[in-house]
């Protein structure tokens, strides 16, 4: 089944359609029932029964969130209110799963899987950035990005996802090049050769892009796209770690850090999580390494442990390693080099947990003189507006330009700065686009990008 | 005091007391069953419990939070809890009514004190009633239930503040009764409606934590289930 994507004019008002993949399951035409199937099946051995049960019997349906959902604030459109998205699926549940429903039956909402319900599920689940800001005010801690997921997992396995995601999951797990970008090894080899010339170019050191070392400390993954479109990032990332002085690998078999899974299905999660682990094992890592990207540092961090069990290694992000590197004077940055005004832009993945906030920003204020802030940052910041894999999703440009994207290019504008500093592959694709859009004068980069610039290897 | 009313006031009132009281404790039985069973599935223990007791308790006192995003909403919902707790758990004529029946009681507040705490709680239930109906975005969230709970909440405030006035219109006796039904209406939902947060709040952030806390394989056998031993292909 697939559903053709429609261009809008108006992207606050009108309805999305995605490619939709085409199921495997039989009957295609009983939408309600595969629906039903494959909720049943994710909940039977997975942990969120117990959690949509205690969410169903206590959502208050407040609203409170909708004020802090950068999606509503621009619509105003109620079916936008995280918390009306997420009562769409417990309405199912409670329709068809709640322990309640066999002597609260007559209590529980009805026709809850028409046809339209999947679709008005399809839209709203993708139209959310899984940026999780709204639960920092849920007063009862309800957490609707984590429900947006459960969602998007069930109408996955029901056969309903965006082909921009599955495509590229395709190519990662079952796809020859075995990454998302689809990049061959010599290709990667030429590109890495490429990258080491123009490296000692700028720096006039020779630094490596280590490849298949075996007891390294590090093995890196970084967004894959990195090697396509990020040169400078990671010719920053390669400085900084030789000025680091650590051992790192990147591994040969498998070396993209993306994890799309963590956008709609956690089967697809855990197999791309298997994969990073197995690398590192392959090549004797003591510790995985993640490039300048959001989501792919956030699903290392959280489900790495999760998922390897006493396989499980340690997770960090470059931003981390970096910073401590130059708190620890091992990098030597000159102050003078970057005259512009910088601002950071803080990815949803790795700031409204609280993990990576000050880190990167005292490395940047170590050698920026003339480094803003955008109100509000850190764990309230503004998501760029193509989190939770819409960035990835032709189909959703305007969308992503007119509605969920606004908030933050009037915060770009409103900083006055001339460079935006993002270490994420997803973020900084979108903050391009919306500075194309809506004509901002900025460049938008990497935070290692600024390292480059800045760093002195004499 | 006429026999349906000391019939409200004791036995009824006992037998739903217990009734509450008892589904109450299944509830929280429950739930504290079922997240240990899902923290022993998960594939990481480990849970950041400091922080999630401290953001339990930050949202127990949300002082510096209820002005920044929907100020008057937050404000009415918070004069109304404050409320419902202290004018339910103070006011010295339910006391006695826990002490005729169960024995148990404690100290009250004073009825000054507790009738200033009474009409904020009715101006923030009769709010909390005008933006469900008038605000679009919390209209469309709202069902039956939502307003039925707030209308018997406001009854109850409404029937226990003018049956203290010495200008009350209406005979006390029967705005007892009226009184006493409604609180005992909104005691027997409890348990089965979102006001069953009132003991599942401490833990609904802790449960949050342990299911972002994924099982191993649980992808696999739900594509199992669904395709057979075989899998599918993406």
């Amino acid at each position: 089944m697939t559903t053709p994507a429609e261009k809008k004019t108006d992207a606050s008002s009108q309805p999305y359609f995605y490619h939709l993949e085409s199921s495997t399951l039989p009957g295609l035409d009983k939408r309600a029932e595969r629906f039903l199937a494959a909720f049943e099946a994710i909940l039977r051995d997975s942990n969120y029964r117990f959690l949509v049960e205690l969410y169903a019997k206590t959502s208050a349906k407040c609203g409170r969130c909708a004020s802090s959902c950068q999606v509503f604030q621009v619509t105003n459109d109620p079916h936008d209110v995280p918390c009306y998205r997420t009562n769409l699926l417990l309405d199912v549940y409670k329709q068809y799963f709640s322990d309640d429903r066999n002597w609260l039956g007559w209590a529980a909402p009805k026709d809850t899987l028409s046809n339209e319900k999947i679709d008005e599920m399809a839209e709203f689940f993708y139209r959310c950035n899984a940026c999780r800001r709204c639960t920092l005010d849920c007063p009862l801690g309800i957490d609707h990005g984590l429900i947006a997921h459960l969602g998007r997992y069930v109408l996955s396995e029901a056969g309903i996802a965006p082909k921009g995601l599955v495509v590229s999951v395709r190519e990662q797990l079952e796809g020859a090049t075995g990454n998302t970008s689809a990049i061959p090894l010599p290709a990667l080899m030429d590109n890495i050769e490429f990258l080491e010339e123009e490296l000692k170019d700028t720096t006039g050191k020779e630094v490596k892009f280590p490849v298949d070392q075996e007891g390294a400390e590090y093995i890196f993954f970084p967004a894959v796209s990195d090697y396509l479109m990020e040169a400078d990032t990671l010719m920053g990332n390669a400085a900084a770690l030789h000025a680091a002085g650590v051992s790192w690998t990147i591994g040969s078999k498998y070396f993209d850090g993306i994890n799309y899974g963590l956008f709609y299905n956690d089967w697809v999660l855990e197999r791309i999580i298997e994969k990073l682990v197995e690398e590192a094992h392959r090549l004797k890592a003591q510790k995985i390494l993640i490039g300048e990207c959001g989501h792919a540092a956030r699903s290392a961090r959280q489900f790495v442990p999760v998922f390897a069990g006493e396989r499980a290694l340690p997770v960090v992000s470059i931003l981390e390693l970096t910073a401590q590197a130059a708190q620890e004077g091992k990098l030597r940055l000159k102050k003078d080099v970057i005259t512009e005004r910088v601002t950071y832009h803080d990815p949803c993945n790795i700031a409204r947990s609280g993990w990576i906030i000050e880190q990167q920003r005292q490395l940047l204020r170590s050698f920026i003189s003339d480094f803003v802030e955008m109100t509000p940052h850190g764990r309230e910041n503004y998501c760029c507006g193509g989190g939770g894999g819409l960035v990835s999703l032709d189909e959703t440009f305007d969308f992503r330009m007119q509605v969920s994207g606004k908030t933050k290019a009037e915060q770009i504008r409103a900083s006055g700065a001339q460079i935006v500093a993002s270490p994420c592959a997803n973020c900084k694709k979108q903050l391009r686009e919306l500075a194309d859009y809506h004509k901002l004068p900025v460049q938008i980069v990497g935070v290692h990008d600024l390292v480059l610039r800045a760093i002195d290897l004499s | 005091m006429p026999t349906w009313l000391m019939l409200a006031k004791g036995p009824a009132f006992l037998f739903v007391a217990t009734l509450v009281v008892l589904a109450l404790l299944r509830l929280v039985v429950l739930t504290v069953w079922d997240m240990a069973a899902a923290i022993r599935r998960a594939g990481d223990r480990r849970l950041p419990m400091r922080q999630i007791v401290m953001q339990t308790f930050y949202w127990l006192f949300p002082f510096n939070r209820l002005h920044r995003n929907r100020a008057a909403y937050s404000f009415a919902s918070f004069g109304l809890h404050v409320g419902i707790l202290v004018v339910s758990f103070f006011l010295r004529n339910h006391l006695d009514i826990l002490k005729d029946n169960i024995g148990i009681a404690w100290f009250s507040i004073s009825k000054p004190v507790l009738d200033v705490l009474t009409l904020i709680s009715i101006v923030g239930v009769s709010l909390l009633l005008l933006f469900r109906l008038y605000v679009p975005a919390s209209r469309r969230l709202s069902r039956t239930a939502d307003y039925v709970l707030l209308l018997l909440i406001l009854n109850i405030f409404l029937s226990g503040y003018i049956a203290g006035r010495p200008w009350n219109p209406i005979p006390y006796n029967g705005l007892m009764l009226f009184h006493t039904l409604n609180g005992m209406a909104l005691l027997l939902v409890t348990p089965f409606t979102k006001i069953s947060h009132c003991v599942l709040f401490p833990l609904i952030r802790l449960s949050t934590e342990i299911a972002w806390h994924f099982v191993p394989q649980a992808g696999s056998k739900a594509v199992q289930a669904l395709h057979g031993p075989e899998g599918r292909k993406i």
